[in-house]
């Protein structure tokens, strides 16, 4: 089968810094890593590849050239083909112009399946996966917790959904969209001393705008339906609080505010 | 008039039909027109609510695939032209809007937790980069305003009773998006923390005391929460999570032990009367937000609280 992971890197929430004038992500100061649903994704396609070696694996994203290394450790563990789409001027794309990018370069190749993860950290707004199935005219599936490996074949894939109460089984003809999270069991390998020193910049492929023939108004902020128009810090209703130690008189203070409160 | 399409989540009624307060919000003092759209039969529950309701007939499309649904809103959108399209931000919901957006080839804004009007621009408001900031989003671009609505955080106030019209269509154009429902297991239900009075909630300083708050929950007759923190380290399951990635919560009474309180996570908390918070540091974000700060180890607050709770009920 040939798989495609579309992939982010996300900045460590821990650690990424926001530049508030420009309203933008100092992407370049953040701690890069795999978003963790994505994770999943690379994950499960590294499985059925190890259960069919025949099984070729892209890992497309769209990223500045920073990611590069990342990129590069995925090619290391048996990822056959990395693909960075990479511009410029696609910096300030809200999620429909990002889609569309995505769109235009996975039109382009042949594959089975695309295995994404649910959610991204840093977003979290869980567009692309469903706007790239409107694009490719494919069927798409999020909240994925399992796929079955004995039951996933170019014509169909059997999987588990979890949802707040229930756990489904849904099978779904391919090709498709499959959003996986964090929440499978899946693992990314660790690379071998030899895998380390392997030169995999061969694997790597970089994509501009101009490999993908877009005109300027159709990428980044003018090819934007949504547009930042501020942040701000919110601002809560603070209120008169009273600081107490746990010591018996504090302790004290809780339980008579619980009582009065009618909590206890 | 203006004219507002609201899908309805079967799964998610009553969250749905909430999403009449935002289409208020929007429109204000103007005049507008608001529909229901369910796939199915079953709108009973949202009858009264809305000016007009469209069920529609489900003859061979299944009410999970996404694919055919979005076709069914597509062919609604190309024959009444909904100025603005608001859809719950629920799990099928999310799969939805986008399809949706991107076939009208329209902006969309997700997971909304508040509208603002600045001038004649209407911005929609959502927490950004886990929480950190908020954004203020706003549509360019010439399609329907579209929006999906985080669960929980807005409340339609139903006073009057509407004469609701009713309507039944059967769309023309749907595909079959080859996707079959092959089983379905329960999960072992634990409880709802948005229906709780008393969330007893733990955060990152509680890594490792995690199960001591069950012991000061179950004197409170409440249930225990859980921050992100919490979750993503497996630590308790994502039903029990707070916050802008959890659910939003409305107890009457928060207990907020070793959580520092991003924005976040305090997101996830919606008109919560008392807060007290435990933690080492007095000045954590949560701090400010508390009627009480108990400055100090949780743990050790657990254990006299619960004792002094027991006591003074023996005496």
């Amino acid at each position: 089968m040939k798989l495609i992971c579309l992939v982010k890197f996300v900045p460590d929430v821990d650690s990424y810094q926001y530049d508030f004038e420009n309203n933008a992500l100092i992407r370049e100061k953040a701690r890069l890593q795999l978003n963790p649903d994505d994770v999943c994704a690379v994950a499960f396609a590294l499985r059925a590849k190890a259960a069919h070696p025949e099984t070729s694996i892209e890992v497309v994203t769209m990223a500045p050239s920073v990611v590069t290394p990342h990129l590069q450790d995925l090619l290391r563990i048996g990822v056959d083909r990395g693909t960075l789409i990479s511009d410029r001027v696609f910096a300030g794309s809200d999620t429909f112009a990002t889609a569309t990018i995505l769109a235009r370069y996975l039109v382009t190749r042949d594959y089975d399946a695309v295995l994404t993860g649910t959610h991204a950290i840093d977003g979290d707004t869980s567009h692309i996966p469903a706007q790239l199935g409107a694009l490719l005219d494919l069927n798409q599936m999020s909240g994925i917790v399992r796929i079955d490996e004995n039951q996933f074949s170019q014509a169909s894939a059997v999987f588990d959904v979890e949802t707040e109460d229930e756990i489904v089984t849904y099978e779904m003809a391919l090709p498709a969209i499959l959003s996986l999270t964090r929440d499978c069991p899946y693992k990314l390998p660790y690379a071998s001393r030899k895998d380390l020193a392997r030169d995999v910049s061969g694997n790597l492929c970089m994509i501009t705008s101009q490999d993908l023939s877009f005109a300027a108004d159709e990428v980044g902020a003018a090819g934007s339906k949504t547009r930042v128009a501020q942040t701000f810090t919110r601002e809560y209703d603070k209120k008169g609080q009273v600081v107490v130690q746990t010591d018996a008189a504090g302790v004290d203070y809780v339980y008579q505010f619980l009582k009065e409160k009618s909590f206890i | 008039m203006r004219r507002c399409l609201i899908y309805l989540d079967g799964k998610a009624l009553q969250d749905s039909i909430d999403l009449l307060e935002v289409a208020r919000q929007i429109y204000a003092a103007d005049d507008y027109w608001t529909t229901g759209v369910i796939m199915g039969l079953d709108a009973n529950l949202a009858i009264g609510a809305f000016d007009s309701i469209i069920q529609v007939s489900l003859d061979q499309i299944e009410t999970y695939d996404p694919l055919a649904i979005t076709d069914v809103l597509v062919e609604l959108q190309q024959t009444r032209a909904f100025d603005t399209i608001l859809v719950p931000a629920t799990p099928f919901g999310r799969m939805l809007a986008p399809r949706l957006a991107m076939h009208l080839k329209t902006g969309l804004v997700a997971d909304v937790t508040a509208i603002r009007h600045e001038g004649e621009q209407l911005l929609a408001i959502r927490p950004a980069y886990s929480g950190r900031i908020m954004a203020a989003i706003e549509f360019v671009g010439e399609g329907p305003v579209m929006m999906s609505i985080r669960p929980g955080v807005f409340h339609w106030d139903r006073q009057t009773e509407k004469n609701t019209q009713m309507e039944t269509i059967t769309p023309d154009n749907v595909r079959d998006g080859r996707i079959r429902r092959l089983a379905a297991k329960a999960k072992e239900q634990t409880y709802d923390i948005r229906e709780s009075d008393v969330l007893v909630s733990g955060g990152g300083g509680m890594i490792g005391h995690f199960h001591e708050l069950e012991r000061l929950a179950q004197t409170l007759g409440g249930q225990v929460s859980a921050s992100r923190k919490i979750v993503d380290q497996g630590i308790a399951p994502r039903s029990i999570q707070v916050g802008q990635s959890g659910k939003t919560v409305s107890p009457k009474l928060y207990l907020a032990l070793g959580i520092n309180g991003a924005v976040q996570h305090v997101e996830g908390l919606k008109q919560v009367k008392n807060i007290i918070s435990v933690n080492l540091n007095k000045n954590a974000p949560i701090c400010s937000l508390s009627d009480i700060v108990v400055e100090g180890d949780a743990v050790a607050f657990i254990d006299k609280l619960v004792a002094k709770i027991e006591q003074e009920a023996s005496t």
